[in-house]
């Protein structure tokens, strides 16, 4: 792809995200025009919602909708800030600029209606998700970015970039600092060049990724250590899926062992509920979970804690959840519960600091095949 | 103590010295001293209370002979006193009757009649003549011209405080302009400072007599206060009634007994009490013959008993074919009766007797009819049975060990039906065991008992068994076993002593009372009685008080005491009542409004334990008197109402009363939640178009902005939102439609009228065309269903100049969307 391609695709993007975003206020138009309520359908977004696709094999959200309408004085007041935001999102991607979540939340106090006014930042958040579904736009496409970047990458991977100054190349290595390379707002300006990778491998805490880095781990092994820093960003989960797809790289999860993280693994695999709708662009249902595993707090015989009220609580919603209705995950949650304890990534270090790059990592990837 | 007596002892004559000192007292001098009985206490709250009475007075008169009342009322200062002038267009006092109507305490016209009125007592008006001239030494000045006199004659009255006797000081004829009617004037110690209370008479008396006129003047105020009529329609017309059978007292009884005309006890309560005919008066008897009698006890024929031979016995020197006759009889005769008291047998054996005496031609007199029921009576009751039920004779000493009594069988059963599941056969046929040796063993062979000596007998079964068998049996067990007893006892036909009999035995009339009041007997009727009716009630408020809402309830008729009674409430809510504070709680007893003591009477006690959030009213703490824009009214009408006290202020708290007022506050209550409720949905609709009729524009603004079209018309939404009307106007080169849509899920009607500046053409059917000065009414009263639309549609000659103006009735303006 040359590099007037690429322009070309990101302003025709540009240009059907504007689209989309306006026929939904068309579609208002229409409806009032029509002398009916106005209204817009969306998914309903929970738990009990989302089914797995079996085609793509991450989950999505399932038939069952809720209607925001004009019916009701919640209702109009979502609706009205809906088409506030379509025109500010419009207007930004037509002078091509963009702003973050939280810039939109603070931008709304200068909307000349008052009712416009957002009154919590969850709640712009949460339009913007809605707009992403009704439009199929990403929020990527709107222009519109979280407040915290996305995450950083280390391996042996040569990339280049579109910035606001011109493209860069990149080598995720060679040409980064310790810190490693810092994943943009939206992946899709990345266009990967060339790599010597065997997997990815994605780290859940900064420690650990800063553990792996120091001890030569992604260069030994030539693995892509991705850091995801707690929820990863869409940023970062949309990158380790390209990785997957586009380099054919198996991914594996590197996570603390509590259902907390049994989650930010769920979320690089199979989707969130939150962004279901986007499941497709964001999941990587191939990565596959490396550890903590209760079962390695077994084996290793790993320093714990005990599991809190909610950890219970939340490792029984999980045995709930349709993402974690695997064998595996089952197995393991009810071992946990069994054993009623929990470890971080960090108390493989009781065994020494080169535990978990000499002997962990390697023993695992080697069971799951990845080395 | 001790030295007290000594004294006593030592003085002789002690007695003649405190009888010296004991002298009747004048009912004035009581007056003087219990004033504030009668509402007297203070000068403030004599004024109200002397008004109060005139004023009660006058209703009373004017309404006796069906005159609209036109009362009016003065209070002036004069001197050091207040003069009070009270007129009226009632039909005026007869010269003979004027001086005792307002110169003597304890006369009156209503203290002996059952009926409804203001005045009960007789008191009233006299007291405040006296309290006048006992303040102010002077004398009451009473005009009064009866309807048709020529002239009206003016009197000057003193009460005699020592005889208790008008003194007249002046006598003579007047003239009035007034053509009937009365006027007292009275000086009285007094000031104003009841003034709120005063007032609060006079409007609440204007609320309960919306028939009345009424005017206040007083000092200090320029204009006098004006309460006109409401309507026209007097009160009905009451009557009445004699006394019920549930509400008289022991020594009544016995005074009514002592002065009638009856012979007998059926006749005298037939003749003196109200809702009594024959068969209440039976059915009191019966209940009468229960308490003085007794009932005896009734038994079932027992398979032990051979009648025939038993007769056989029994009768000696007819001849054996005359017997066997009579014997057949009875034998027949008990076999196809059911269980027979003892004065049922007699009659029995004295059919048969008559029968077998026309067949056989033999004479079964009454030694024979008497030895007959005797020897029956014994194989019923006294004989002895073996296990089997077969008779045991008393001789026979081989099987006698075992035999029981006859009633053992019978009682066995009665006791185990009347006590409960848990009682074993021990206990049971324990206690049926003792019955029937007690039974048996009366004095009384007729086995005849008074409902007390039944108890006893019961009891004492009971304690014995508790005591020896060492079981437990209850209060409840044995009332239910005495209970059961008592249903299978019959009442005895002995007639009844007379009344001079009754009346001259206490205990006896004291018989009489009690079956008087534990028989059903009708309510007392009730046109001795005039409820002021829902409506008025209503109507009297609407009058009064500038509300938003008004709701009204009148109870049917209950009876107290022999007193029947009506209970009546109203409620006015909102408008220009204040919101601040409790609620108003105007309380009236025979339409006299009752000012004073307010925490003392019953009303306010159940308005204060009445639960008004269920209501909808703010009530801090969710009991005690609730608060906001309200006000309730309770009116009690009875032809005795229960005052706490002589001044009338306050009704005694009688169950059955207190019950009928929550009833009829609780119905007008419900009308005021279902108002609330519908206010307040309303209210929210409302609030909710705002926010709406705020949101959606700015919404369609911003729309036509981003769409860069022009501003899309959003009245269809949002008539749609809101569930409502909408009526729209089409007009098209003379051609006019109206469209009416209706988008809520009920049919509505409506009043649609559009009024044209030309004359409007080809107006169908169903529309009506009015032309009023240059101006056409187009009224069209639609009907249309839920989600449905009706379209109006004329033309008009001149397009040019047509002006229209819609008015739209018959939906809540909340619901509607005018946009033509």
């Amino acid at each position: 792809m040359s590099d007037t391609q690429q322009q070309n695709t990101a302003r025709l993007d540009e240009e059907e995200a504007r689209r989309q975003l306006l026929e939904l206020a068309e579609e208002f138009y229409d409806q009032f025009e029509a002398g009916d309520i106005p209204e817009m359908t969306l998914p309903t977004r929970t738990k009990s919602n989302i089914v797995f696709d079996e085609e793509a094999g991450v989950w999505v959200y399932g038939d069952r909708t809720s209607t925001r309408s004009a019916n009701s004085v919640r209702g109009a007041r979502k609706l009205l800030k809906a088409v506030y935001a379509v025109e500010f999102l419009a207007q930004q991607l037509d002078e091509d600029r963009s702003s973050t979540l939280r810039e939109l939340y603070y931008l709304s106090e200068s909307w000349d209606s008052e009712e416009a006014q957002f009154t919590s930042q969850d709640e712009s958040n949460q339009l913007i998700e809605d707009l992403e579904i009704v439009s199929g736009v990403t929020r990527e496409d709107f222009h519109m970015r979280p407040e915290e970047s996305g995450a950083k990458v280390m391996g042996p991977l040569l990339l280049r970039e579109q910035t606001r100054r011109g493209d860069r190349e990149i080598h995720c290595q060679d040409d980064v600092g310790q810190g490693g390379y810092q994943i943009p707002n939206n992946p899709d300006t990345i266009e990967f060049l060339d790599n010597d990778a065997e997997f990815v491998l994605c780290v859940e805490t900064g420690g650990m990724r800063d553990r792996l880095v120091e001890n030569g781990f992604d260069a030994d092994r030539d693995a892509i250590v991705v850091h995801l820093g707690g929820q990863p960003a869409r940023a970062t989960r949309r990158l380790t899926k390209r990785l997957h797809d586009e380099l054919d790289l198996p991914v594996v999860v590197f996570c603390d062992g509590d259902p907390w993280s049994y989650r930010i693994f769920g979320s690089v695999a199979y989707g969130s509920i939150k962004s279901a709708h986007l499941s497709e662009y964001l999941a990587t249902p191939e990565a596959r979970y490396v550890g903590i595993r209760p079962q390695d707090i077994v084996d290793y015989d790993l320093p714990t804690d005990p599991l809190s009220d909610s950890d219970v609580n939340a490792l029984e919603s999980e045995l709930e959840d349709p993402r974690f209705k695997s064998e595996f995950w089952t197995e393991q949650i009810e071992l946990q519960l069994d054993i009623d304890k929990k470890a971080e990534q960090q108390a493989l270090a009781s065994q020494g600091l080169d535990f978990v790059t000499d002997t962990y990592l390697p023993e695992r990837l080697g069971e799951m095949g990845v080395l | 103590m001790t030295s007290f007596q000594s004294t006593l002892g030592e003085e002789e004559g002690i007695a003649d010295e405190l009888a010296a000192s004991q002298r009747e007292i004048s009912i004035a001098e009581f007056f003087e001293k219990n004033k504030h009985m009668l509402g007297f206490d203070s000068g403030a709250r004599g004024l109200v209370t002397a008004v109060k009475e005139a004023v009660d007075n006058a209703l009373d008169a004017c309404e006796e002979a069906g005159i609209p009342p036109d009362i009016y009322v003065e209070i002036r200062e004069a001197g050091d006193y207040y003069r009070l002038v009270v007129e009226d267009n009632g039909p005026g006092i007869t010269r003979e009757q004027l001086p005792k109507v307002f110169g003597k305490l304890l006369y009156g016209s209503r203290f002996h009649a059952r009926e409804q009125s203001r005045g009960q007592q007789g008191i009233g008006i006299s007291a405040a003549v006296l309290y006048s001239q006992l303040t102010s030494g002077k004398p009451a000045k009473i005009t009064s011209r009866p309807k048709g006199e020529s002239q009206a004659q003016y009197f000057e009255l003193i009460i005699d405080t020592d005889s208790n006797e008008p003194e007249i000081k002046a006598d003579e004829p007047t003239s009035w302009d007034r053509s009937h009617g009365t006027r007292i004037e009275v000086e009285m110690e007094a000031n104003m400072r009841a003034r709120a209370q005063l007032h609060d008479y006079i409007k609440h008396t204007a609320v309960v007599n919306p028939h009345a006129r009424l005017e206040l003047r007083e000092p200090g105020t320029e204009e006098p206060l004006k309460f006109e009529r409401g309507t026209d329609q007097l009160p009905a017309e009451t009557s009445e009634i004699r006394p019920h059978p549930h509400g008289v007292e022991l020594g009544t009884l016995i005074k009514m007994l002592e002065s009638t005309e009856s012979y007998s006890v059926s006749g005298f309560l037939q003749e003196e009490f109200t809702r009594v005919g024959k068969k209440t008066a039976d059915k009191v008897l019966d209940a009468f013959r229960d308490r003085y009698f007794g009932r005896e006890m009734a038994w079932a024929t027992p398979d032990s008993l051979d009648a025939e031979a038993v007769v056989t016995a029994a009768v000696s020197g007819k001849g054996s074919d005359a017997t066997e006759t009579f014997a057949g009889r009875v034998a027949e005769a008990l076999d196809s009766a059911g269980r027979l008291a003892h004065h049922e047998l007699v009659r029995l054996v004295a059919d048969a007797a008559e029968t077998a005496q026309e067949s056989t031609g033999k004479t079964f007199g009454d030694t024979v009819r008497a030895n007959t029921v005797d020897a029956v009576w014994t194989g019923m009751t006294a004989a002895r049975v073996d296990a089997a039920g077969r008779r045991v004779d008393a001789d026979d000493d081989a099987e006698a060990d075992d035999a029981e009594s006859v009633l053992r069988a019978p009682l066995v059963a009665l006791v185990d039906d009347a006590t409960s599941s848990q009682k074993d056969d021990a206990v049971v046929t324990g206690l049926a065991e003792r019955l029937a040796a007690d039974v048996a063993g009366l004095d009384d062979s007729r086995h005849r008992l008074t409902r007390a000596r039944l108890d006893r007998l019961v009891d004492d079964a009971a304690d014995r068994m508790v005591e020896f068998d060492e079981v437990t049996f209850g209060d409840t067990a044995r009332e239910n076993v005495a209970d059961a007893l008592w249903t299978r006892m019959a009442t005895v036909p002995d007639d009844v002593p007379n009344v001079s009999e009754v009346a001259g035995d206490r205990d006896t009339a004291s018989s009489l009372l009690e079956a008087m009041r534990g028989t059903d007997i009708l309510a007392p009727p009730t046109d001795c009685l005039a409820p002021i009716t829902a409506e008025l009630v209503e109507a009297g408020l609407r009058k009064e008080y500038d509300a938003d809402f008004y709701a009204a309830a009148t109870r049917d008729a209950e009876v107290h005491g022999g007193d029947p009674f009506i209970v009546e409430a109203g409620i006015a809510y909102g408008g220009d009542l204040p919101a601040e504070g409790q609620v108003d709680l105007l309380r009236f007893a025979n339409r006299v409004p009752l000012v004073y003591q307010r925490g003392a009477c019953a009303t306010t006690d159940v308005v204060k334990s009445i639960g008004w959030r269920n209501y909808g009213l703010d009530q801090p703490g969710g009991s005690g008197m609730p608060n906001g824009p309200a006000v309730i009214m309770v009116h009690v009408a009875s032809t005795n109402v229960p005052f706490t006290s002589e001044s009338k202020d306050a009704l005694a708290n009688i169950p059955a009363i207190e019950d009928e007022i929550e009833l009829a506050i609780r119905e007008a209550a419900r009308e005021l939640k279902s108002y609330l409720n519908k206010r307040r949905s309303m209210q929210k609709r409302r609030e909710k178009q705002d926010v709406l009729g705020r949101i959606l524009p700015e919404m369609a603004d911003k729309v036509s902005a981003v769409c860069g079209r022009d501003r899309p018309d959003i009245d269809g939404a949002l008539a749609r939102i809101m569930n409502n009307v909408s009526v729209e106007r089409e007009y098209d080169e003379g051609a006019v439609r109206l469209v009416v849509e209706n988008h809520s899920d009920r049919t509505e009607e409506l009043d649609v009228t559009d009024i044209v500046s030309v004359e409007p053409a080809d107006v169908p059917d169903d529309a009506e065309v009015v032309d009023l000065d240059g101006e056409w009414f187009v009224k069209w009263t639609p009907s249309v269903s839920g989600g449905d639309e009706a379209v109006l549609e004329y033309r008009v000659s001149d397009s040019d100049d047509a002006e229209f103006d819609v008015n739209v009735d018959g939906v809540e303006t909340e619901k509607l969307t005018v946009n033509a």
